[in-house]
């Protein structure tokens, strides 16, 4: 039991933690998290059911991943608070008194004779030490004095600021888990919509996209207003990196969407036989225009589709809300007679072919072309509203943790220990230094030190 | 003088470079080794120099693809590298790093790494861009050297000279480790925060961050507590370089997520 307890509470637990961390965390990066079970089952096979009975397909928020940064929070709580009043007492309280023959075992050290009493050299020595920023303490241990120097003490409490600073960016995740609201809201231009678990609303008075010369997106912008009881408190132009943050919560650009409902396109039909013919229409899905041929054709644009695909069955589908492959099905109408169809493509213009409706028709819509040489609809803002209370304990942690690995590596705490006595008016100096890092930089010091003792008379 | 002229000096500087510092490695004369840094600081000022023709030219900071990234990556590595051999004086270890710069700036000059300037999507307008890319590269650059030092350790016979090995691999991996966690991990939550809304995703790019910012806490902490230098030591500052490689370019062939820039 005492040795189970040990091992708890051990360093060694918190490397084979670390070791079952990144283990799981590699697996959870090669199964694809958060598909369907659909998906496992294809993929996997007749493993999938143990993958998800092992909660592989949300490793991350498995009860198992969560339990082993549990049990690390708390090695790293215990490993932490063992070593931790030991350091305080010697920050605090050294142990002053030291035996001389440790001090000359050390790598560095110095010993010297001293034509003058005790005293002097002792003020001699706290002098040059201070100068160098040392803290000096002093204690008589029998005939001896004892002195104990050192800077940048707060360096041995380096990887304790770090833990404490893990520690909490882990309180910070679990915060966040818990209490994180997070939802998407669509906008259309004027729409005013409320914020989820909130008191007040937000408005989109303005959404526009820019583009690069190339045609790729450069930013979307929404102009947003927060509305409290209907009244205007705070108008702010949101963009992706450029959020809104108003009572706790924060309003993202993330995506955009089209309106598909009723776009308008621009359709020019030309005759073959009459190239002095063309005839520009904008039309809405629905609404229908007479063509001033010689055939008095009326045409009607019946669909239209973003992103035409032809589906399994060869018959027209829409692939995405994305404007890929935009496409209008129109169709030709002699008085209240369909005589001809077809599709009229904006990417491919030359794709174009009409379809007469029936035998007797046929060859008036040969002599029609038609193309679409532009579409508007109008586009819809998706934001983001998050309230994450943890996020604060995160920037805590990570200050900490900044500051913890600076105390660690760049702020290490130089020791110099001396025994002074006196015999015969003469005084005997011995001194050793100590460094846990920075070992030359503290040996060019201590030579210093030394030599400044030795030079003086 | 173009971006690509320049940078095809930088790569004729480092290749000079390298070879005067395979010639000291074989002759064991100092002042070749001498002549191998002053071709990589040259070398350095014109890839500075590329560098910064390209951000002018295009407009944003010089690593958002592939290409840009590499060649930064290449030019953290020489400049970490001339740090750690000022401070230490390590000429030996020039060859390999300035073969590995070499390999680096030649992947990105390879036709599979489009070089076009292309406008910046609006997830990358930020000046965080600046700071988690450049920071975590530089680390990573210092885990460079700290990998290329623990293979010396691994190949050196003399206990003299694995010492040393030992000792510069832990200087590179306390440069690296903090500039790591702020650039890689603490920028990078920040950022994601302020644009995703969200600090941690659970990303394959942040999960692999993760992994590698493991791999180098448990050097730390076998070093210090449980004393493991040396051998040991030198194969987990490898396994944290790979692991390191793999986040930067591993996830991206590899693995789909949300940083599907560079």
């Amino acid at each position: 039991m005492k040795r189970l307890i040990k091992f708890f509470t051990s360093i060694k637990l918190a490397i084979v933690l670390l070791i079952i961390l990144a283990v799981a965390s590699i697996l959870g990066t090669l199964i694809p998290q958060g598909r369907s079970l659909e998906e496992y089952a294809a993929r996997y096979g007749t493993l999938s059911t143990l993958f998800i009975r092992l909660q592989l397909a949300g490793l991350y928020h498995s009860i198992w991943y969560l339990a082993l940064l549990g049990l690390l929070a708390l090695n790293i709580i215990v490993c932490t608070l063992e070593r931790l009043s030991p350091k305080w007492r010697r920050a605090t309280k050294p142990h002053i008194a030291v035996d001389p023959k440790s001090l000359s075992a050390l790598k560095t050290n110095i010993r010297l004779k001293r034509n003058a009493p005790l005293a002097d050299v002792q003020s001699e020595v706290t002098t040059v030490l201070a100068k160098a920023r040392y803290k000096v303490r002093s204690e008589t241990q029998g005939p001896q004095i004892a002195v104990l120097a050192r800077k940048r003490i707060g360096g041995i409490f380096g990887s304790d600021v770090v833990h404490l600073g893990l520690l909490i960016i882990l309180a910070g995740g679990i915060l966040s888990g818990v209490t994180s609201i997070r939802a998407n809201i669509d906008l259309n231009e004027g729409d005013v919509k409320p914020v989820p678990k909130a008191d007040f609303e937000v408005r989109l008075d303005k959404f526009t996209t820019e583009y690069y010369p190339d045609g790729s997106v450069k930013a979307w912008k929404s102009d947003l207003t927060v509305l409290e009881k209907k009244t205007p408190v705070l108008s702010k132009t949101i963009a992706v990196n450029h959020p809104l943050t108003y009572k706790g919560y924060s309003f993202y650009q993330t995506s955009y969407g089209w309106n598909w409902d009723s776009p308008a396109v621009e359709i020019w039909a030309k005759s073959k036989s009459d190239p002095a013919t063309l005839k520009k229409m904008t039309l809405k899905v629905g609404e229908r225009a007479l063509l001033e041929d010689k055939g008095q054709t009326t045409i009607a644009v019946q669909r239209f589709l973003p992103d035409f695909v032809l589906g399994e069955s060869n018959q027209p589908e829409n692939r995405s809300d994305q404007p890929n492959n935009p496409a209008v099905l129109i169709e030709g109408f002699r008085g209240a007679e369909k005589i001809f169809s077809g599709w009229i493509f904006a990417n491919y213009p030359d794709f174009a072919q009409m379809h007469a409706a029936n035998d007797k028709d046929k060859g008036a819509e040969t002599d029609l072309a038609f193309e679409l040489k532009k579409f508007e609809a109008g586009q819809y803002s998706v934001l983001e509203a998050a309230k994450d209370p943890g996020a604060n304990l995160i920037w805590i942690g990570c200050a900490l943790l900044m500051l913890g690995l600076g105390l660690a590596f760049y702020w290490p705490t130089w020791e110099i220990k001396a025994v002074l006595e006196e015999s015969q008016g003469k005084t005997e100096l011995i001194a050793g230094g100590v460094a846990a890092k920075s070992r030359e930089a503290f040996g060019a010091e201590f030579e210093n030190f030394a030599s400044a003792l030795r030079r003086s008379k | 003088m173009t971006e690509s002229t320049i940078f095809l000096l930088t790569f004729i500087l480092y290749i000079i470079s390298a070879f005067f510092y395979l010639a000291f490695l074989f002759s064991k004369k100092p002042d070749r080794a001498k002549i191998g840094s002053v071709m990589a600081v040259i070398g350095l000022v014109l890839h500075t120099a590329a560098l910064i023709v390209r951000t002018v030219e295009s407009g944003h900071a010089p690593f958002t693809n592939m290409y840009e990234s590499l060649s930064f990556l290449a030019w953290a590595s020489v400049l970490a590298f001339l740090i750690i051999d000022k401070k230490f004086g390590i000429p030996k270890i020039g060859p390999y790093l300035m073969l590995i710069a070499i390999g680096l700036v030649a992947l990105a000059s390879s036709p599979l790494m489009p070089k076009d300037v292309t406008p910046l999507v609006p997830a990358l307008q930020s000046y965080w861009l600046w700071l988690h890319v450049s920071v975590t590269l530089l680390g990573e650059a210092f885990f460079a050297v700290a990998f290329i030092t623990s293979i010396m350790y691994l190949t050196a016979k003399e206990p003299e000279k694995q010492d040393r090995m030992d000792s510069v691999s832990y200087r590179c991996v306390a440069v690296g480790f903090p500039l790591f966690t702020l650039g890689g991990l603490v920028f990078g939550m920040v950022w994601a925060y302020k644009a995703w809304g969200t600090y941690w995703g659970w990303d394959p790019k942040e999960v692999w961050s993760l992994i590698t910012w493991i791999v180098f806490a448990l050097y730390l902490h076998t070093r210090i507590f449980r004393g493991w230098k040396g051998k040991r030591s030198a194969i987990i500052a490898i396994i944290g370089f790979l692991a390191a490689l793999f986040t930067y370019f591993g996830v991206n062939y590899l693995l789909s997520g949300l940083h599907s820039y560079a």
